[in-house]
Protein backbone atom coordinates (compact mmCIF):
# COMPACT_ATOMS: atom_id res chain seq x y z
CA UNK A 1 0.00 0.00 0.00
CA UNK A 2 0.84 3.64 -0.59
CA UNK A 3 -0.15 6.70 0.78
CA UNK A 4 -1.10 9.94 -1.45
CA UNK A 5 -2.16 12.97 0.62
CA UNK A 6 -4.92 13.94 -2.12
CA UNK A 7 -7.52 15.62 0.22
CA UNK A 8 -6.63 19.28 2.21
CA UNK A 9 -8.25 19.71 5.29
CA UNK A 10 -10.56 22.80 4.36
CA UNK A 11 -11.78 20.55 1.38
CA UNK A 12 -12.15 17.83 3.40
CA UNK A 13 -14.18 19.82 6.16
CA UNK A 14 -16.34 21.84 3.44
CA UNK A 15 -17.12 18.36 2.41
CA UNK A 16 -18.68 17.12 4.80
CA UNK A 17 -20.08 20.36 6.10
CA UNK A 18 -21.52 20.55 3.09
CA UNK A 19 -23.18 17.15 2.87
CA UNK A 20 -24.72 17.20 5.79
CA UNK A 21 -26.60 19.77 4.83
CA UNK A 22 -27.47 18.61 1.40
CA UNK A 23 -28.81 15.95 3.61
CA UNK A 24 -30.94 17.59 5.69
CA UNK A 25 -31.92 19.59 2.63
CA UNK A 26 -33.17 16.71 0.65
CA UNK A 27 -35.05 15.37 3.79
CA UNK A 28 -36.89 18.97 4.46
CA UNK A 29 -36.94 19.16 0.72
CA UNK A 30 -39.00 16.09 0.18
CA UNK A 31 -41.08 17.04 3.22
CA UNK A 32 -42.13 20.09 1.79
CA UNK A 33 -42.61 18.55 -1.90
CA UNK A 34 -44.86 15.50 -1.45
CA UNK A 35 -48.15 17.50 0.83
CA UNK A 36 -46.98 21.09 -0.90
CA UNK A 37 -45.61 23.84 0.43
CA UNK A 38 -49.36 26.00 0.70
CA UNK A 39 -50.33 22.91 2.99
CA UNK A 40 -47.61 23.02 6.05
CA UNK A 41 -47.27 26.33 8.82
CA UNK A 42 -45.05 28.94 8.08
CA UNK A 43 -43.24 27.94 11.20
CA UNK A 44 -43.09 23.93 9.98
CA UNK A 45 -39.26 22.45 11.70
CA UNK A 46 -39.16 21.05 7.74
CA UNK A 47 -39.60 24.55 6.62
CA UNK A 48 -37.52 26.64 8.75
CA UNK A 49 -34.97 23.88 8.82
CA UNK A 50 -34.82 23.84 4.91
CA UNK A 51 -34.42 27.81 5.40
CA UNK A 52 -31.46 27.71 7.38
CA UNK A 53 -29.97 24.43 6.11
CA UNK A 54 -30.05 26.40 2.74
CA UNK A 55 -28.17 29.34 4.20
CA UNK A 56 -25.90 27.49 5.04
CA UNK A 57 -25.38 26.00 1.64
CA UNK A 58 -24.97 29.61 0.07
CA UNK A 59 -22.12 30.25 2.34
CA UNK A 60 -20.44 26.90 1.71
CA UNK A 61 -21.37 26.95 -1.97
CA UNK A 62 -19.34 30.87 -1.86
CA UNK A 63 -16.27 29.07 -0.18
CA UNK A 64 -16.07 26.23 -2.40
CA UNK A 65 -15.63 29.05 -4.97
CA UNK A 66 -13.42 30.84 -3.54
CA UNK A 67 -11.21 28.09 -2.13
CA UNK A 68 -11.19 26.57 -5.72
CA UNK A 69 -10.30 29.90 -7.27
CA UNK A 70 -7.71 31.72 -5.18
CA UNK A 71 -5.57 27.96 -4.47
CA UNK A 72 -6.23 27.20 -8.22
CA UNK A 73 -7.85 23.74 -7.63
CA UNK A 74 -10.73 25.48 -10.32
CA UNK A 75 -8.22 25.89 -12.60
CA UNK A 76 -5.91 22.65 -12.22
CA UNK A 77 -8.81 19.74 -11.59
CA UNK A 78 -12.30 21.44 -13.14
CA UNK A 79 -11.02 22.77 -16.01
CA UNK A 80 -11.33 20.26 -19.28
CA UNK A 81 -8.97 19.78 -21.52
CA UNK A 82 -8.27 17.68 -24.69
CA UNK A 83 -6.89 15.06 -23.47
CA UNK A 84 -9.62 14.83 -21.16
CA UNK A 85 -12.28 14.56 -24.03
CA UNK A 86 -10.37 11.59 -25.07
CA UNK A 87 -9.72 9.78 -21.58
CA UNK A 88 -13.74 10.30 -21.12
CA UNK A 89 -14.65 7.09 -23.58
CA UNK A 90 -11.84 4.98 -21.90
CA UNK A 91 -13.11 6.07 -18.29
CA UNK A 92 -17.19 4.87 -19.29
CA UNK A 93 -15.05 1.75 -20.63
CA UNK A 94 -13.47 1.09 -16.99
CA UNK A 95 -16.26 1.62 -15.24
CA UNK A 96 -18.99 -0.21 -17.38
CA UNK A 97 -16.70 -3.82 -18.50
CA UNK A 98 -12.85 -3.33 -17.54
CA UNK A 99 -13.84 -3.16 -13.58
CA UNK A 100 -15.25 -6.25 -13.58
CA UNK A 101 -12.33 -8.12 -14.96
CA UNK A 102 -9.86 -6.59 -12.41
CA UNK A 103 -8.05 -4.26 -14.84
CA UNK A 104 -6.56 -1.20 -13.45
CA UNK A 105 -8.21 2.01 -13.31
CA UNK A 106 -6.61 4.19 -16.82
CA UNK A 107 -6.69 7.02 -14.14
CA UNK A 108 -4.90 6.85 -10.91
CA UNK A 109 -5.60 9.87 -9.25
CA UNK A 110 -2.63 11.87 -8.03
CA UNK A 111 -1.97 15.24 -6.42
CA UNK A 112 -1.28 17.19 -9.65
CA UNK A 113 -4.50 15.27 -11.22
CA UNK A 114 -7.04 14.28 -8.73
CA UNK A 115 -9.60 13.88 -11.22
CA UNK A 116 -10.47 11.75 -13.89
CA UNK A 117 -12.37 13.29 -17.07
CA UNK A 118 -15.66 11.62 -15.86
CA UNK A 119 -15.28 12.75 -12.19
CA UNK A 120 -13.92 16.28 -13.82
CA UNK A 121 -17.28 16.54 -15.74
CA UNK A 122 -19.93 15.16 -12.80
CA UNK A 123 -17.76 17.63 -10.49
CA UNK A 124 -17.51 20.35 -12.70
CA UNK A 125 -21.55 20.74 -13.99
CA UNK A 126 -22.48 19.62 -9.88
CA UNK A 127 -20.85 22.40 -8.50
CA UNK A 128 -20.84 25.18 -11.41
CA UNK A 129 -24.20 25.14 -12.82
CA UNK A 130 -26.90 22.75 -10.48
CA UNK A 131 -25.34 23.88 -7.22
CA UNK A 132 -25.30 27.45 -8.75
CA UNK A 133 -28.69 27.15 -9.97
CA UNK A 134 -30.27 25.13 -6.89
CA UNK A 135 -28.38 28.51 -5.06
CA UNK A 136 -29.43 31.34 -6.78
CA UNK A 137 -33.31 30.33 -7.35
CA UNK A 138 -33.54 29.11 -3.48
CA UNK A 139 -32.12 32.56 -2.59
CA UNK A 140 -34.90 34.24 -4.75
CA UNK A 141 -37.69 32.24 -2.68
CA UNK A 142 -35.95 33.43 0.48
CA UNK A 143 -37.75 37.34 -0.70
CA UNK A 144 -35.23 39.24 1.21
CA UNK A 145 -33.70 41.09 -2.47
CA UNK A 146 -35.78 43.82 -4.78
CA UNK A 147 -36.18 41.02 -6.91
CA UNK A 148 -39.16 40.83 -5.29
CA UNK A 149 -41.75 42.81 -7.59
CA UNK A 150 -39.56 41.35 -10.59
CA UNK A 151 -40.86 38.02 -9.63
CA UNK A 152 -44.08 39.30 -9.11
CA UNK A 153 -43.67 41.29 -12.13
CA UNK A 154 -43.20 38.81 -14.68
CA UNK A 155 -44.73 35.74 -12.86
CA UNK A 156 -42.02 33.74 -12.84
CA UNK A 157 -42.68 31.90 -9.53
CA UNK A 158 -43.71 28.81 -10.67
CA UNK A 159 -40.37 28.46 -13.45
CA UNK A 160 -38.49 28.93 -10.59
CA UNK A 161 -40.00 26.29 -8.27
CA UNK A 162 -39.62 24.12 -11.30
CA UNK A 163 -36.10 25.32 -11.93
CA UNK A 164 -35.26 24.65 -8.24
CA UNK A 165 -36.94 21.26 -8.60
CA UNK A 166 -35.70 20.14 -11.58
CA UNK A 167 -32.22 20.83 -10.22
CA UNK A 168 -32.99 18.96 -7.00
CA UNK A 169 -33.37 16.07 -8.72
CA UNK A 170 -30.10 16.17 -10.83
CA UNK A 171 -28.70 16.68 -7.62
CA UNK A 172 -30.30 13.58 -6.09
CA UNK A 173 -28.88 11.40 -8.64
CA UNK A 174 -25.63 12.59 -9.11
CA UNK A 175 -25.78 12.02 -5.08
CA UNK A 176 -27.12 8.19 -5.55
CA UNK A 177 -24.11 7.11 -7.96
CA UNK A 178 -21.35 9.69 -5.61
CA UNK A 179 -22.23 7.46 -2.41
CA UNK A 180 -21.96 4.33 -4.62
CA UNK A 181 -19.12 4.91 -6.48
CA UNK A 182 -17.01 6.11 -3.19
CA UNK A 183 -16.93 2.57 -2.19
CA UNK A 184 -15.09 1.70 -5.69
CA UNK A 185 -11.65 2.39 -4.38
CA UNK A 186 -8.58 0.20 -3.68
CA UNK A 187 -11.05 -0.97 -0.50
CA UNK A 188 -14.51 -0.45 -0.03
CA UNK A 189 -13.84 2.03 2.57
CA UNK A 190 -10.30 3.93 0.91
CA UNK A 191 -12.12 6.75 -0.89
CA UNK A 192 -14.28 7.67 2.29
CA UNK A 193 -11.29 7.25 4.82
CA UNK A 194 -9.57 9.62 2.12
CA UNK A 195 -12.16 12.27 2.51
CA UNK A 196 -11.79 11.80 6.17
CA UNK A 197 -8.31 11.32 6.56
CA UNK A 198 -7.09 12.95 3.39
CA UNK A 199 -4.40 10.07 2.43
CA UNK A 200 -5.66 8.22 -0.39
CA UNK A 201 -4.50 4.13 0.02
CA UNK A 202 -3.55 2.87 -3.95
CA UNK A 203 -2.47 -0.27 -4.24
CA UNK A 204 1.35 -1.17 -5.49
CA UNK A 205 2.22 -2.10 -8.33
CA UNK A 206 3.34 -5.51 -6.93
CA UNK A 207 -0.20 -5.63 -5.62
CA UNK A 208 -2.17 -5.00 -8.98
CA UNK A 209 -3.36 -7.72 -10.57
CA UNK A 210 -1.82 -8.19 -14.15
CA UNK A 211 -3.08 -10.59 -16.49
CA UNK A 212 -1.10 -13.56 -16.89
CA UNK A 213 -1.26 -13.30 -20.87
CA UNK A 214 0.24 -9.77 -20.05
CA UNK A 215 3.33 -11.70 -18.23
CA UNK A 216 4.27 -14.18 -20.36
CA UNK A 217 3.43 -12.27 -23.50
CA UNK A 218 5.69 -9.64 -23.22
CA UNK A 219 8.32 -10.25 -20.01
CA UNK A 220 11.20 -7.85 -21.55
CA UNK A 221 8.68 -4.61 -20.15
CA UNK A 222 6.00 -5.96 -18.17
CA UNK A 223 7.92 -8.29 -15.65
CA UNK A 224 9.98 -5.57 -14.94
CA UNK A 225 7.45 -4.31 -12.64
CA UNK A 226 6.55 -7.62 -11.01
CA UNK A 227 9.08 -8.58 -8.11
CA UNK A 228 11.46 -11.26 -8.63
CA UNK A 229 10.55 -13.76 -6.20
CA UNK A 230 7.08 -13.84 -7.66
CA UNK A 231 8.17 -13.26 -11.68
CA UNK A 232 9.74 -16.72 -10.31
CA UNK A 233 6.68 -18.31 -9.26
CA UNK A 234 4.89 -17.07 -12.18
CA UNK A 235 7.75 -18.99 -13.96
CA UNK A 236 7.38 -22.14 -12.35
CA UNK A 237 3.84 -22.48 -12.33
CA UNK A 238 3.53 -21.59 -16.07
CA UNK A 239 6.60 -24.00 -17.57
CA UNK A 240 5.27 -26.83 -14.52
CA UNK A 241 1.73 -26.85 -16.78
CA UNK A 242 3.38 -26.47 -20.29
CA UNK A 243 5.69 -29.45 -19.03
CA UNK A 244 2.58 -30.93 -18.44
CA UNK A 245 1.01 -30.71 -21.55
CA UNK A 246 3.64 -32.14 -23.49
CA UNK A 247 4.06 -35.23 -21.43
CA UNK A 248 0.02 -35.63 -22.06
CA UNK B 1 -79.07 35.88 -54.74
CA UNK B 2 -75.45 34.02 -55.54
CA UNK B 3 -74.80 31.24 -52.40
CA UNK B 4 -71.71 33.09 -52.41
CA UNK B 5 -73.22 36.92 -51.81
CA UNK B 6 -75.94 35.42 -49.05
CA UNK B 7 -72.54 33.89 -47.19
CA UNK B 8 -70.50 37.56 -47.96
CA UNK B 9 -73.58 39.25 -46.10
CA UNK B 10 -73.87 37.04 -43.51
CA UNK B 11 -69.66 37.57 -42.93
CA UNK B 12 -69.69 41.73 -43.51
CA UNK B 13 -70.30 42.36 -40.32
CA UNK B 14 -67.74 39.93 -38.18
CA UNK B 15 -65.21 41.19 -41.25
CA UNK B 16 -66.11 44.76 -40.67
CA UNK B 17 -65.62 44.16 -36.28
CA UNK B 18 -61.92 42.60 -37.36
CA UNK B 19 -61.40 46.08 -39.33
CA UNK B 20 -60.71 43.79 -42.07
CA UNK B 21 -62.03 46.19 -45.17
CA UNK B 22 -60.89 43.66 -47.79
CA UNK B 23 -63.90 40.70 -48.04
CA UNK B 24 -63.20 37.23 -46.25
CA UNK B 25 -61.55 34.49 -48.14
CA UNK B 26 -62.31 31.01 -46.89
CA UNK B 27 -59.13 30.25 -45.49
CA UNK B 28 -59.89 33.47 -43.35
CA UNK B 29 -62.98 32.31 -42.43
CA UNK B 30 -61.53 28.71 -41.41
CA UNK B 31 -59.08 31.06 -38.98
CA UNK B 32 -61.09 33.16 -37.56
CA UNK B 33 -63.82 30.13 -36.90
CA UNK B 34 -61.19 28.43 -35.45
CA UNK B 35 -60.13 30.99 -33.30
CA UNK B 36 -63.55 32.14 -32.07
CA UNK B 37 -64.09 27.75 -31.20
CA UNK B 38 -60.62 27.66 -29.13
CA UNK B 39 -61.50 30.67 -27.33
CA UNK B 40 -65.49 29.77 -26.61
CA UNK B 41 -63.97 26.54 -25.24
CA UNK B 42 -60.81 27.53 -23.23
CA UNK B 43 -63.49 30.39 -21.70
CA UNK B 44 -65.43 27.11 -20.49
CA UNK B 45 -63.44 25.61 -17.81
CA UNK B 46 -62.22 29.13 -16.74
CA UNK B 47 -66.04 30.19 -15.87
CA UNK B 48 -66.59 26.46 -14.40
CA UNK B 49 -63.65 27.28 -12.09
CA UNK B 50 -64.38 30.55 -10.89
CA UNK B 51 -67.53 29.22 -9.85
CA UNK B 52 -66.69 26.22 -8.09
CA UNK B 53 -63.85 28.66 -5.95
CA UNK B 54 -64.31 29.43 -2.37
CA UNK B 55 -63.87 33.02 -1.27
CA UNK B 56 -60.69 33.50 -0.70
CA UNK B 57 -59.64 37.31 0.20
CA UNK B 58 -56.56 38.66 -1.81
CA UNK B 59 -57.85 42.52 -1.91
CA UNK B 60 -55.62 44.20 0.55
CA UNK B 61 -57.96 46.72 2.72
CA UNK B 62 -57.37 51.09 1.45
CA UNK B 63 -57.90 51.93 5.22
CA UNK B 64 -57.65 50.75 9.20
CA UNK B 65 -58.26 52.77 12.03
CA UNK B 66 -55.49 53.77 14.63
CA UNK B 67 -55.54 55.07 17.98
CA UNK B 68 -53.24 57.28 19.94
CA UNK B 69 -53.65 55.86 23.62
CA UNK B 70 -51.80 58.94 25.28
CA UNK B 71 -54.70 61.16 23.56
CA UNK B 72 -57.73 58.97 24.66
CA UNK B 73 -59.30 59.83 27.43
CA UNK B 74 -61.48 56.65 27.85
CA UNK B 75 -64.53 58.22 27.79
CA UNK B 76 -66.12 55.37 25.43
CA UNK B 77 -67.89 57.28 23.23
CA UNK B 78 -66.01 54.92 20.38
CA UNK B 79 -67.98 52.43 21.49
CA UNK B 80 -71.51 54.26 21.74
CA UNK B 81 -71.17 55.29 18.49
CA UNK B 82 -70.19 52.34 17.25
CA UNK B 83 -72.97 50.45 18.15
CA UNK B 84 -75.63 52.96 18.21
CA UNK B 85 -74.69 53.32 13.93
CA UNK B 86 -74.75 49.82 12.92
CA UNK B 87 -76.84 48.14 15.32
CA UNK B 88 -79.36 51.15 16.67
CA UNK B 89 -78.72 50.44 20.34
CA UNK B 90 -76.24 50.84 22.84
CA UNK B 91 -74.28 48.12 23.82
CA UNK B 92 -70.60 48.25 24.35
CA UNK B 93 -69.91 44.47 24.55
CA UNK B 94 -71.12 44.22 20.78
CA UNK B 95 -68.46 47.00 19.73
CA UNK B 96 -66.11 46.52 17.28
CA UNK B 97 -63.77 49.13 18.88
CA UNK B 98 -62.99 47.51 22.34
CA UNK B 99 -61.68 50.57 24.95
CA UNK B 100 -60.51 49.26 28.11
CA UNK B 101 -58.18 50.63 31.29
CA UNK B 102 -55.92 47.19 31.27
CA UNK B 103 -55.69 47.70 35.23
CA UNK B 104 -55.01 43.77 35.43
CA UNK B 105 -52.17 42.73 32.69
CA UNK B 106 -49.65 40.90 34.79
CA UNK B 107 -46.25 39.91 33.69
CA UNK B 108 -46.82 39.24 29.67
CA UNK B 109 -47.97 43.39 29.36
CA UNK B 110 -50.53 45.34 27.87
CA UNK B 111 -51.61 43.44 25.38
CA UNK B 112 -52.15 40.55 27.96
CA UNK B 113 -54.90 42.30 28.83
CA UNK B 114 -57.54 39.15 28.93
CA UNK B 115 -54.90 37.05 30.03
CA UNK B 116 -52.77 38.66 32.23
CA UNK B 117 -52.24 36.36 35.56
CA UNK B 118 -51.02 39.83 37.61
CA UNK B 119 -53.15 41.75 39.52
CA UNK B 120 -51.52 45.11 38.54
CA UNK B 121 -51.71 46.96 35.25
CA UNK B 122 -50.10 50.35 34.49
CA UNK B 123 -53.62 52.08 33.73
CA UNK B 124 -53.32 53.28 30.91
CA UNK B 125 -56.50 53.05 28.76
CA UNK B 126 -56.03 50.82 25.76
CA UNK B 127 -57.90 50.67 21.94
CA UNK B 128 -58.35 47.44 20.67
CA UNK B 129 -59.39 47.35 16.82
CA UNK B 130 -59.20 45.09 13.65
CA UNK B 131 -55.90 45.15 11.97
CA UNK B 132 -57.57 44.64 8.69
CA UNK B 133 -55.77 41.61 7.83
CA UNK B 134 -53.98 41.25 4.52
CA UNK B 135 -53.77 37.70 2.56
CA UNK B 136 -54.59 35.42 4.40
CA UNK B 137 -57.53 36.62 7.05
CA UNK B 138 -57.62 34.30 9.57
CA UNK B 139 -61.24 34.99 9.82
CA UNK B 140 -62.18 34.77 6.51
CA UNK B 141 -60.17 32.01 6.22
CA UNK B 142 -61.98 30.15 9.05
CA UNK B 143 -65.59 30.82 7.59
CA UNK B 144 -67.38 27.77 6.37
CA UNK B 145 -70.00 30.04 5.26
CA UNK B 146 -67.77 32.63 3.15
CA UNK B 147 -69.57 35.04 5.00
CA UNK B 148 -66.68 37.32 5.72
CA UNK B 149 -66.45 39.58 2.68
CA UNK B 150 -64.48 41.85 1.26
CA UNK B 151 -66.48 45.52 1.72
CA UNK B 152 -66.27 47.27 -1.70
CA UNK B 153 -65.27 51.00 -0.87
CA UNK B 154 -62.46 50.11 1.46
CA UNK B 155 -61.55 46.34 0.85
CA UNK B 156 -62.89 46.18 4.94
CA UNK B 157 -63.60 42.53 6.09
CA UNK B 158 -67.01 42.34 6.86
CA UNK B 159 -68.98 40.10 8.20
CA UNK B 160 -72.23 39.56 5.73
CA UNK B 161 -75.26 38.80 8.38
CA UNK B 162 -77.20 37.02 5.48
CA UNK B 163 -74.66 34.33 5.10
CA UNK B 164 -73.63 33.82 8.67
CA UNK B 165 -74.90 31.03 10.71
CA UNK B 166 -73.49 32.11 14.02
CA UNK B 167 -71.35 29.45 14.32
CA UNK B 168 -68.61 31.57 16.70
CA UNK B 169 -65.83 29.98 14.15
CA UNK B 170 -64.28 33.50 13.43
CA UNK B 171 -64.37 34.33 17.10
CA UNK B 172 -61.69 31.58 17.65
CA UNK B 173 -60.04 32.24 14.75
CA UNK B 174 -59.17 35.87 15.52
CA UNK B 175 -55.74 36.52 16.86
CA UNK B 176 -56.51 39.83 18.84
CA UNK B 177 -60.26 38.56 19.63
CA UNK B 178 -61.28 41.01 17.39
CA UNK B 179 -65.00 39.24 16.36
CA UNK B 180 -67.96 40.53 18.81
CA UNK B 181 -71.14 38.55 18.34
CA UNK B 182 -74.64 39.61 18.86
CA UNK B 183 -76.47 37.28 20.94
CA UNK B 184 -79.58 38.67 19.98
CA UNK B 185 -79.20 38.33 16.26
CA UNK B 186 -77.15 35.13 16.59
CA UNK B 187 -74.48 36.92 14.32
CA UNK B 188 -70.94 37.65 14.36
CA UNK B 189 -70.11 41.13 13.85
CA UNK B 190 -66.61 42.99 12.87
CA UNK B 191 -65.59 46.44 12.63
CA UNK B 192 -65.82 46.93 8.34
CA UNK B 193 -65.07 50.79 8.88
CA UNK B 194 -68.37 52.03 8.64
CA UNK B 195 -68.14 51.79 5.01
CA UNK B 196 -65.11 54.06 4.33
CA UNK B 197 -66.67 57.06 6.97
CA UNK B 198 -66.09 55.34 10.42
CA UNK B 199 -68.18 56.60 12.66
CA UNK B 200 -65.87 56.08 16.07
CA UNK B 201 -63.06 58.15 14.43
CA UNK B 202 -66.24 60.95 14.07
CA UNK B 203 -67.32 60.55 17.68
CA UNK B 204 -63.98 60.35 19.63
CA UNK B 205 -63.64 64.05 21.57
CA UNK B 206 -59.86 63.56 22.17
CA UNK B 207 -58.85 63.29 18.47
CA UNK B 208 -57.20 59.80 19.32
CA UNK B 209 -59.05 58.08 16.55
CA UNK B 210 -57.33 58.73 12.95
CA UNK B 211 -58.85 56.80 9.96
CA UNK B 212 -55.11 56.35 7.59
CA UNK B 213 -53.99 54.31 4.92
CA UNK B 214 -53.93 50.77 5.65
CA UNK B 215 -50.66 49.49 6.89
CA UNK B 216 -49.65 46.31 8.10
CA UNK B 217 -49.93 46.22 12.47
CA UNK B 218 -50.24 42.76 12.60
CA UNK B 219 -46.81 42.16 13.93
CA UNK B 220 -47.41 45.54 16.24
CA UNK B 221 -49.82 43.64 18.27
CA UNK B 222 -48.80 40.40 19.73
CA UNK B 223 -51.05 37.18 19.43
CA UNK B 224 -53.84 37.91 22.00
CA UNK B 225 -55.05 33.97 22.01
CA UNK B 226 -54.26 30.76 19.96
CA UNK B 227 -56.12 30.75 17.39
CA UNK B 228 -57.60 27.84 16.53
CA UNK B 229 -56.51 26.69 12.52
CA UNK B 230 -60.05 25.26 11.43
CA UNK B 231 -59.74 25.83 7.65
CA UNK B 232 -62.32 24.18 5.90
CA UNK B 233 -61.34 21.22 3.32
CA UNK B 234 -62.66 23.14 0.70
CA UNK B 235 -60.80 26.51 0.88
CA UNK B 236 -57.91 24.15 1.89
CA UNK B 237 -57.78 23.09 -1.49
CA UNK B 238 -58.28 26.19 -3.05
CA UNK B 239 -55.33 27.73 -0.76
CA UNK B 240 -53.43 24.65 -2.51
CA UNK B 241 -54.79 25.15 -6.05
CA UNK B 242 -53.06 28.89 -5.93
CA UNK B 243 -50.33 28.07 -4.27
CA UNK B 244 -49.50 24.65 -5.71
CA UNK B 245 -51.48 24.15 -8.50
CA UNK B 246 -52.07 20.12 -9.69
CA UNK B 247 -50.95 19.04 -6.55
CA UNK B 248 -54.11 18.70 -4.29
CA UNK B 249 -57.26 17.34 -5.67
CA UNK B 250 -60.26 19.27 -5.61
CA UNK B 251 -63.72 17.63 -4.96
CA UNK B 252 -66.15 18.74 -8.12
CA UNK B 253 -69.49 18.75 -8.82
CA UNK B 254 -71.85 15.96 -10.40
CA UNK B 255 -69.80 12.78 -11.81
CA UNK B 256 -66.06 13.83 -10.58
CA UNK B 257 -67.57 14.25 -7.18
CA UNK B 258 -68.76 10.70 -7.69
CA UNK B 259 -65.27 9.72 -8.98
CA UNK B 260 -63.58 10.94 -5.93
CA UNK B 261 -62.89 15.00 -7.41
CA UNK B 262 -61.14 16.02 -10.51
CA UNK B 263 -57.35 17.27 -10.46
CA UNK B 264 -56.55 20.63 -10.06
CA UNK B 265 -54.98 22.32 -13.24
CA UNK B 266 -53.29 20.43 -15.71
CA UNK B 267 -50.15 18.39 -14.38
CA UNK B 268 -48.39 18.52 -17.52
CA UNK B 269 -48.87 21.98 -18.76
CA UNK B 270 -45.48 24.33 -18.21
CA UNK B 271 -47.59 27.17 -16.37
CA UNK B 272 -48.69 25.08 -13.52
CA UNK B 273 -46.68 25.12 -10.69
CA UNK B 274 -47.02 21.31 -9.81
CA UNK B 275 -45.11 20.18 -12.37
CA UNK B 276 -46.02 16.47 -11.84
CA UNK B 277 -44.18 15.50 -14.71
CA UNK B 278 -40.79 16.47 -13.34
CA UNK B 279 -41.88 14.34 -10.51
CA UNK B 280 -42.92 11.52 -12.52
CA UNK B 281 -39.57 11.77 -14.81
CA UNK B 282 -37.30 12.04 -11.88
CA UNK B 283 -39.02 9.48 -9.79
CA UNK B 284 -38.09 7.30 -13.13
CA UNK B 285 -34.74 8.43 -13.35
CA UNK B 286 -33.87 8.25 -9.51
CA UNK B 287 -35.33 4.08 -9.99
CA UNK B 288 -33.20 3.57 -12.94
CA UNK B 289 -30.21 4.99 -11.23
CA UNK B 290 -30.61 2.90 -8.20
CA UNK B 291 -30.97 -0.21 -10.11
CA UNK B 292 -27.76 0.67 -12.35
CA UNK B 293 -25.97 0.81 -8.92
CA UNK B 294 -27.36 -2.00 -7.52
CA UNK B 295 -27.13 -4.64 -10.92
CA UNK B 296 -23.71 -2.76 -10.81
CA UNK B 297 -21.79 -3.59 -7.14
CA UNK B 298 -23.73 -7.24 -8.10
CA UNK B 299 -22.00 -7.55 -11.16
CA UNK B 300 -18.44 -6.58 -9.03
CA UNK B 301 -19.35 -9.30 -6.50
CA UNK B 302 -19.98 -12.12 -8.95
CA UNK B 303 -17.16 -11.43 -10.90
CA UNK B 304 -14.66 -10.87 -8.82
CA UNK B 305 -14.48 -14.19 -7.50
Amino acid sequence: MKRIYLHPLPLRVWHWVNALMVILLIITGIELRVPGIAALPANSTALLVHKYAGWAMVISCVFWFVYSLISGNLQRYYVIRKRDLQGIFGQAKFYLFSMFRGEENPFPPSPEEKFNPLQKLAYGTIMCIFTGVLVVTGLLFSDIFFFRKYILLLNVMRVLDAIHVVGAYVFVLYLVVHIYMSTLGSGASSHIKAMILGYEEELDESEMIVGYEQVLGEPGTTTAAVLPEKAAAFQACHTEHEGANIDG
Amino acid sequence: MDKNDEKMEILEPVVRSFSMNHPCSRRQFVKVGGISIIGISALGPVLARGATKPLIIVEQAQGIVVADPVKCVGCGRCELACTEFIDGKASPTLSRIKVDRNLNFGPKGVFALRQGQGNWGNGLVIQDLCKQCSHPVPCADACPKDAIVVAPPGNARMVDPDKCNGCKICLKACPWEMISFDPDSNKATKCFLCNGNPKCVEACPAESLSYVPWRDLRNKAPHRITTTAVIPPGKAAACQECHLPGAQKIVGQGIPKFLGGVKAGNPFSLREFGFKWIDRVGTALLSIAVLFVAVHAALRAVVKR
